[in-house]
């Protein structure tokens, strides 16, 4: 039976070749694609979840009350954990962690590697395995750290590095550490990111910060015991915050800042480690957004919808040409069953054909795959067995409902009629409604194109308040003096007509190819209010270098030596003190008994942060207890090649065994918007495999309109019509559903395009042209690809159409 | 007796009128018949083969075949019945394109659950039996029309039905091949004792019958 079954289905396939080609093709098409997004989307939702105790680890943050609302603050300071692990019930183990990068010195060899200062707990609470060595206590004293399989390798050549000697440059200081454990790689899909653990007494502020709980640097993490939820142990923080927390709750209360719900200023709240990846914190309160990866999903889930439609629809269209096998076989005692099965049996065929050619093409598509959306995920990722479960029940679902449908629907058919050849079902109602949602997706994924596209436009050339193009920044990441590296610098390149200028800041524009992104944030009273800023220690000539605007007074310079105790700030800065008026006459006491700062300059705002930011105050200083960790470098407009290479050379002759990587500017800022082109990327590809899958579908059906049509085409010819008006006749009744398609599809795109805007504080208007755009598109890639065929079909001999008969 | 219909009724609506196709059929049929059923355009006799073959249902009237009420089964039931004991004969043959010959008489037997070896044997029989054993491997298009109505033939009779329905079995072959099917219906009748009800408009087939009913306007005359 089954054979006979796979025999006829065979044949089927054969005969109808253009309809089955254009099945597979866009089955297989729509399924590699899909495994590519589904992959890449579970991969996003795998971060963290590797960990064992996942479900009882958490994140330490704190909800403050300002005047403005509230605000989240995830930086603790150094008393901060072990206070909390004496005084508050419930918690199995803290752990204090702080990300950096770390110079480490092994011979002649100096590696900067991506390190985090820990606390020994962090190895109870998270999961991540030792190789060799220590495996319950890896950080044993003071002195040791834990490497990476891979930075092992790097350093010594070996994995197995336990007990060499290895030194770190910490602050100014270089000091010599052994290596006590050997950790596994750090898996892609994880939040924490390290090469290198070092016990967190090590950081180079911890000694001066022991017993201040004011300055805030580093993140805690915690494990609950069991039985204790978050509510519970939220709550029973309140009386720890109260005390260690009282100067700030009452500078809060003094400031107008309105209390929460609950009537208190500083609530402490727990983020669960899963959430992390997910987290946003920018409104004030922590928001846990899946919305990237389940967006991914739905486009996959909705290419994979466009490809089946297809299917329904054009098997459906084909069953016409079956009714006799229908017939006969009801005639010769097929009951309703049975004939379900066969025609089931022959979508099921293409479907596992489409599939396992899907997962071919999509796992040779994997490397370029990756490349282009910027993702680690592996097929491996999808191998898990909840994972693979519901793909199989996924695609059983799509086949069973896909070519269920059309074979349900030919099975039920009377048996006379289908002898006959009539067909009594409406079945263009469902074949116009499939049509319609297929163009409602395509429109809306063309206008998520267009605004996603216009928005990276947007960020791209928006103006940032500083020359981007002209500069190069290096992250600072050698042996010397961060000081002395700049001078040397300077001096270097001091002979070269096309560099214009050089200077320094502890922080980077944009993101750098280090990687890294910090931010601090200092708080003080002014005029009996608490304000905030955002701090920055530069060097001279910054604003030269980067093309700020001055506003008023003047930048740091070398003619005044009292300059450390100058600020020059933003406008923004000049806001929050509320010294419009005069803003260089603002004097700073930051500390009770110290010495005051004036500002000697006011700025102009620039994007100091992601363009996706509001601009905050600003406030730089000039200070040599600080160090800088960014050289900016700007160069003459021409002979831009030739000057980066020149820098290149400058810095290996000051810092011969570091690597060089610096980058300019512009290339900073794309990188942060790197998530939005990816996206964007996503996107337009889903959209152009979708208009492509939906033309298929519309081609196939326009084929089959019009040969059952044929006859009526005929007739009208022969009665004068033109070939014009047959063709207008044939080609209006799919623009019609184009049409409606427009106007279903463009309030939702509207919708949800408006509301991804809003997450950005710098956007491109939401105009109507991007809809009308989309929809033109759509209507004009329907029209070629039905035109043609009907064209064809109007323009034949009437003769020949009617001959058919 | 073979089958048997009392006071068979049946009717469509048309412009709120009702349009009889079949009025007031009374009809017993015994085994080992041969039956002509005449009569001019629209007078209803497919619409009676069609009942008869329980393709069509009625509105009403009693139908019984052999012992079974077929008014009262429901359609898996009438399926079971007809597929056991009738086989079709259709004007236009009604092979399935996509199969050779061999697989279209196979296919009656894939619905009784025969197996594969039995299934063979049965086919080979069929074919030896009407000289098409060359023919078994080729496709319905490669035949000529009164090749294909053989085959049809055979594979109405594959599996050993009581009763044959043919509707019009000549209708779209030249007087010879009409001839020779005729000659094969009679040799079955005569010798292999099926029963067979024909529907035809030629006076020369409906003589090869031992019994002729004769249908006006859905009326028995």
């Amino acid at each position: 039976m089954i054979k006979n079954y796979l025999k006829i289905a065979w044949r089927n396939l054969i005969k109808n070749k253009v309809f089955t080609t254009a099945n597979i093709v866009g089955l297989t098409l729509a399924f590699t694609v899909a495994i590519l997004l589904a992959m890449n989307a579970l991969f996003e939702l795998s971060y963290d979840q590797f960990h064992k105790n996942k479900d009882s680890i958490y994140q330490v943050y704190a909800s403050a009350q300002t005047p403005k609302g509230s605000e989240i603050a995830l930086s603790k300071s150094v008393p901060f954990a072990p206070a909390l692990k004496e005084e508050v019930p419930g918690i199995k183990n803290i752990a204090r962690a702080l990300s950096t990068n770390v110079l480490v010195i092994y011979k002649d060899k100096e590696l900067n590697l991506d390190a985090e200062y820990l606390d020994v707990d962090y190895f109870s609470i998270f999961s991540f395995p030792v190789v060799f060595g220590n495996t319950s206590k890896p950080l044993q004293d003071r002195n040791s750290i834990a490497i990476t399989e891979k930075a092992s390798n790097k350093l010594f050549g070996t994995k197995d590095g336990i007990g060499k000697t290895v030194r770190l440059k910490i602050g100014k200081e270089e000091k010599p550490f052994s290596v006590s454990a050997i950790l596994k790689d750090i898996p892609n899909n994880s939040s924490a990111n390290f090469d290198i653990a070092i016990p967190f007494e090590n950081h180079r502020e911890y000694d001066e910060n022991k017993d201040d709980w004011d300055s805030r640097n580093h993140s805690v993490f915690l494990q609950l015991e069991q039985g204790v939820s978050v509510e519970q142990f939220e709550e029973s923080t309140v009386e720890f915050s109260k005390l260690h927390f009282r100067e700030e709750i009452e500078s809060r209360e003094r400031d107008g800042a309105l209390p929460d719900v609950n009537g208190r200023y500083v609530q402490l709240s727990l983020l669960s480690s899963s959430d992390r990846r997910f987290a946003s914190f920018a409104t004030g309160v922590v928001r846990v957004q899946r919305i990237f990866p389940y967006m991914i999903l739905g486009i996959a889930f909705l290419i994979i919808f466009i490809a089946c439609a297809n299917f329904i629809n054009m098997n459906i269209a084909l069953g016409e040409k079956r009714l006799k096998e229908i017939g006969m076989r009801k005639t010769l005692g097929a009951i309703k069953g049975q004939l379900f099965v066969q025609f089931w049996l022959e979508s099921l065929l293409v479907f596992m054909l489409s599939i396992i050619l899907g997962f071919i093409l999509s796992n040779l598509l994997l490397e370029p795959f990756k490349t282009l959306f910027n993702s680690e995920a592996t097929l491996a990722n999808l191998m898990s067995p909840t994972i693979l479960l519901g793909f199989l029940l996924g695609i059983l679902a799509i086949t069973f409902i896909a070519g269920g449908y059309p074979a349900l629907l030919l099975s039920r058919l009377n048996t006379l009629n289908a002898l006959k050849g009539k067909w009594e079902m409406g079945k263009n109602g469902l074949r116009n409604v499939l049509i319609v949602v297929q163009f409602v997706i395509a429109i809306i994924l063309i206008s998520g194109t267009l605004v996603f596209q216009g928005q990276i436009q947007f960020m791209r050339n928006k103006n940032l308040g500083y020359n981007k193009e002209q500069v190069v920044s290096i992250p600072l990441n050698g042996k010397k003096d961060s000081y002395r590296v700049i001078e040397l610098l300077r001096n270097e390149l001091q002979g070269n007509r096309d560099i214009l200028s050089v200077s320094g800041a502890d922080n980077n524009l944009g993101r750098g190819r280090d990687g890294s992104a910090s931010t601090s944030v200092m708080g003080f009273d002014y005029k009996g209010r608490g304000l905030r800023t955002n701090v920055q220690t530069v060097d001279y000539d910054f604003a030269k270098t980067l093309d700020l605007q001055l506003v008023a007074g003047r930048m740091f310079s070398r003619e005044y030596s009292a300059d450390s105790l100058s600020m020059v700030i933003n406008e923004a800065m000049v806001k929050e003190f509320n010294e419009t008026e005069n803003p260089l006459a603002t004097r700073v006491y930051f500390n009770e008994d110290s010495v005051a700062y004036s500002v000697i300059g006011v700025i102009k705002d620039y994007n100091f942060k992601d363009v996706s930011r509001k601009i905050e105050p600003l406030t730089l200083f000039l200070d040599r207890n600080y160090d800088l960790y960014y050289a900016y470098i700007k160069v003459a407009p021409t002979n831009i090649t030739e000057s980066y290479e020149a820098i290149k050379r400058a810095w290996q002759t000051v810092e011969p065994n570091a690597e060089f990587i610096g980058s300019f500017l512009d290339e900073n800022v794309d990188r942060t918007f790197r998530r939005e082109k990816t996206m964007a990327t996503i996107i337009t590809s889903g959209s152009i495999l979708g208009i492509v899958l939906s033309c298929i579908g519309l081609f196939a059906m326009s084929l089959l309109v019009v040969a059952q049509r044929t006859k009526e085409i005929g007739i009208r010819k022969v009665i004068g019509a033109s070939v014009s008006s047959i063709t207008l006749l044939l080609t209006k009744d799919f623009l019609k559903l184009v049409g409606v398609a427009f106007v279903v599809g463009t309030p939702i795109a509207w919708y949800a395009l408006d509301r991804w805007l809003q997450e950005y504080a710098f956007h491109v208007p939401l105009s109507m042209w991007f809809f009308i755009g989309a929809g033109f598109l759509a209507a004009l890639i329907a029209l070629i690809t039905v035109g043609t065929r009907t064209i064809k079909a109007a323009a034949a001999n009437p003769v020949k159409s009617l001959r058919t008969e | 007796m073979l089958l048997q219909l009392k006071n068979i009724f049946k009717w469509v609506n048309s412009g709120g009128q009702r349009v009889f196709l079949l009025k007031d059929i009374n009809l017993e049929i015994n085994e080992g018949e041969f039956i002509s059923v005449m009569g001019p355009s629209g007078s209803g006799k497919s619409t009676l083969l069609n009942v008869i073959g329980m393709l069509d249902t009625f509105d009403e009237g009693e139908y019984n075949f052999l012992d079974e009420s077929v008014h009262n089964l429901k359609e898996k039931h009438r399926s079971n019945l007809y597929k056991e004991y009738i086989g079709f004969v259709f004007q236009s043959y009604h092979l399935l394109d996509d199969l050779t010959v061999q697989e279209n008489l196979e296919m009656p037997l894939l619905y009784k659950k025969f197996k594969g070896s039995e299934r063979k044997a049965m086919v080979a029989d069929m074919l030896d039996r009407f000289n098409i054993v060359g023919k078994k491997d080729l496709f319905p298009s490669q035949l000529s029309g009164g090749q294909q109505q053989l085959v049809g033939v055979a594979r109405a009779l594959i599996a050993n039905p009581k009763l044959i329905l043919a509707d019009e079995p000549t209708g779209n072959l030249n007087s010879q091949q009409s001839e020779e099917i005729m000659e094969l219906f009679k040799k079955l009748n005569e010798e292999d004792g099926v029963t067979i009800i024909q529907v035809t408009h030629s006076e020369k087939n409906a003589a090869y019958g031992s019994r002729i009913i004769n249908l006006l306007d859905g009326r028995k005359v």
